[in-house]
């Protein structure tokens, strides 16, 4: 009887369709176009039911900067082309109110070789009405100056006490905090605290500041710790089936760069099926504490930091933003093909420093699929 | 580093923990599931895809001094 049962349970266990899975397939092209630089980025996303209680993900990217300058808005820049690939994998696993996950990204070019990994914890709490996050990596990098033209590659001073290399590495041990809490059944905050450490080479080889009467090769502090703190909120209007979104955060690091940043979306449904986004950010910062337009000329031992990286400069800069999302079953497809998300993407960048103004444009195609 | 993790993860979960009393001793905290179609929508969750935030969030990288705050850490970029 029992070995008649174990039978008929087996015979059951095949019988029984193996459960489905869903996942999820994004490709998605960007155009970015400042006075300097054009990048085009094609990269795909994937994400896929690993199990009943695992979430796999992974991506690959191309960044093709086809003209741009490895100097990075110096004024002395010369045009280059160069690509960059990058691909990561992750995954997640519930335990049922707490996730737990690892992510791997690599990432190379011919100057640039970024190798990240990372864990996250999260944590449901009050009937998934409060969800906390905790998360940390560790990017371990190697700067050189192979993009550099001419007959021989310039040697990068990894500190002011090191002799001269062809590379030199910069490590980054990043923290963050996460936590959103529902406010109400139209209402979401939301706020992280992130914390990163930079210890290596930071400064751009190719880039050269004034000193004197003379140029001489960018030299930044090789220690960088940065905090931001970010809150946001998100309200549903019902009766318009509009979305507000309004977010803030405030960045500082010991280079003495403090940046504000207040943002505000508003996602407008339109129908069952498409929904159109208008967006505008403001962010201004003070600059790094050893920025200057021009330095005193260089002693013996070159002991001062000397930048012209306009990122460490003051200023201030907005984005107008605008995307339309439209579900396939607005075009009348089938299947899987309805849930089909197409989305384009307009940005523009105004800055008033050397960078100056940019363009961004996404196309975007997301497919779910089972199988 | 460390010591400045402690400090700022220690004040955030002070801050969570009493941004969740608060919230729980106005009663309102508990939103069920079955109340939850709003929050539930895209725009709610998170508008944007993980290839839209990635590439915004390096764009920004490399024309701003500031990076974070998209509450979790990245990795290396040659865009300094």
């Amino acid at each position: 009887m029992r070995l008649q049962l174990a039978f008929a349970l087996a015979v059951l266990a095949l019988a029984v369709p193996r459960a489905r899975a869903d996942g999820e397939l994004a490709v998605r092209g960007v155009y970015y176009k400042e006075q300097a630089t054009r990048v085009m980025q094609p990269m795909l996303d994937g994400m896929f039911d690993a199990g009943l209680h695992g979430v796999a993900t992974g991506h690959f990217l191309v960044d093709a900067i086809t003209s741009a300058s490895a100097s990075s808005g110096a004024a002395n820049a010369q045009p280059f082309t160069e690509r960059r690939y990058e691909g990561g994998l992750g995954y997640a696993h519930d335990f049922g109110g707490l996730t737990v996950g690892a992510d791997a990204k690599y990432s190379t070019e011919s100057d640039y070789i970024s190798r990240y990994a990372g864990v996250k914890v999260q944590l449901e709490l009050g009937q998934k009405n409060t969800v906390l996050g905790l998360g940390g990596g560790i990017s371990l990098d190697t700067v050189s100056a192979a993009a550099a033209q001419g007959p021989s590659m310039p040697s990068l001073r990894c500190s002011a006490s090191d002799p001269s290399e062809t590379s030199c590495p910069l490590d980054v041990y990043a923290l963050y905090g996460s936590a959103s809490q529902i406010l109400g059944p139209n209402t979401v905050l939301g706020g992280s605290v992130d914390l990163a450490t930079l210890r290596g080479y930071q400064s751009n080889p190719y880039r050269e500041a004034i000193a004197g009467d003379a140029l001489v090769p960018e030299r930044h502090p090789t220690e960088r710790t940065r905090e931001s703190f970010a809150a946001s909120v998100r309200h549903y209007l019902s009766p318009t089936g509009t979305t507000v979104i309004a977010a803030y955060r405030y960045y500082r690091d010991t280079w003495k760069v403090h940046a504000h940043t207040p943002e505000l979306r508003v996602v407008q449904e339109i129908g069952r099926d498409a929904d159109a986004t208008v967006g505008y950010r403001y962010y201004t910062q003070d600059g790094a504490f050893f920025f200057r337009d021009r330095y005193p000329a260089d002693d013996a031992a070159m002991t001062q930091y000397v930048s012209d990286d306009v990122k460490l400069s003051t200023f201030t800069g907005h984005t107008l933003e605008a995307k339309l999302g439209v579900l396939g079953d607005a075009f009348e497809l089938h299947g899987q093909w309805a849930a089909a998300r197409f989305e384009g993407i307009l940005e523009y960048d105004i800055q008033n420093n050397r960078f100056g103004n940019a363009v961004v444009a996404h196309v975007a195609l997301t497919l779910p699929f089972t199988y | 580093m460390v010591a400045a993790a402690v400090r700022y993860l220690s004040w955030f979960a002070v801050a969570i923990l009493c941004c969740s009393f608060a919230t729980a001793s106005t009663g309102c905290v508990v939103v069920r599931a079955h109340e939850r179609g709003h929050l539930a929508k895209r725009a709610m969750t998170d508008d944007r895809d993980p290839g839209e935030t990635r590439f915004v969030g390096h764009e920004r990288g490399s024309r701003e001094g500031a990076e974070g705050g998209a509450g979790q850490p990245g990795g290396g970029c040659g865009c300094n």
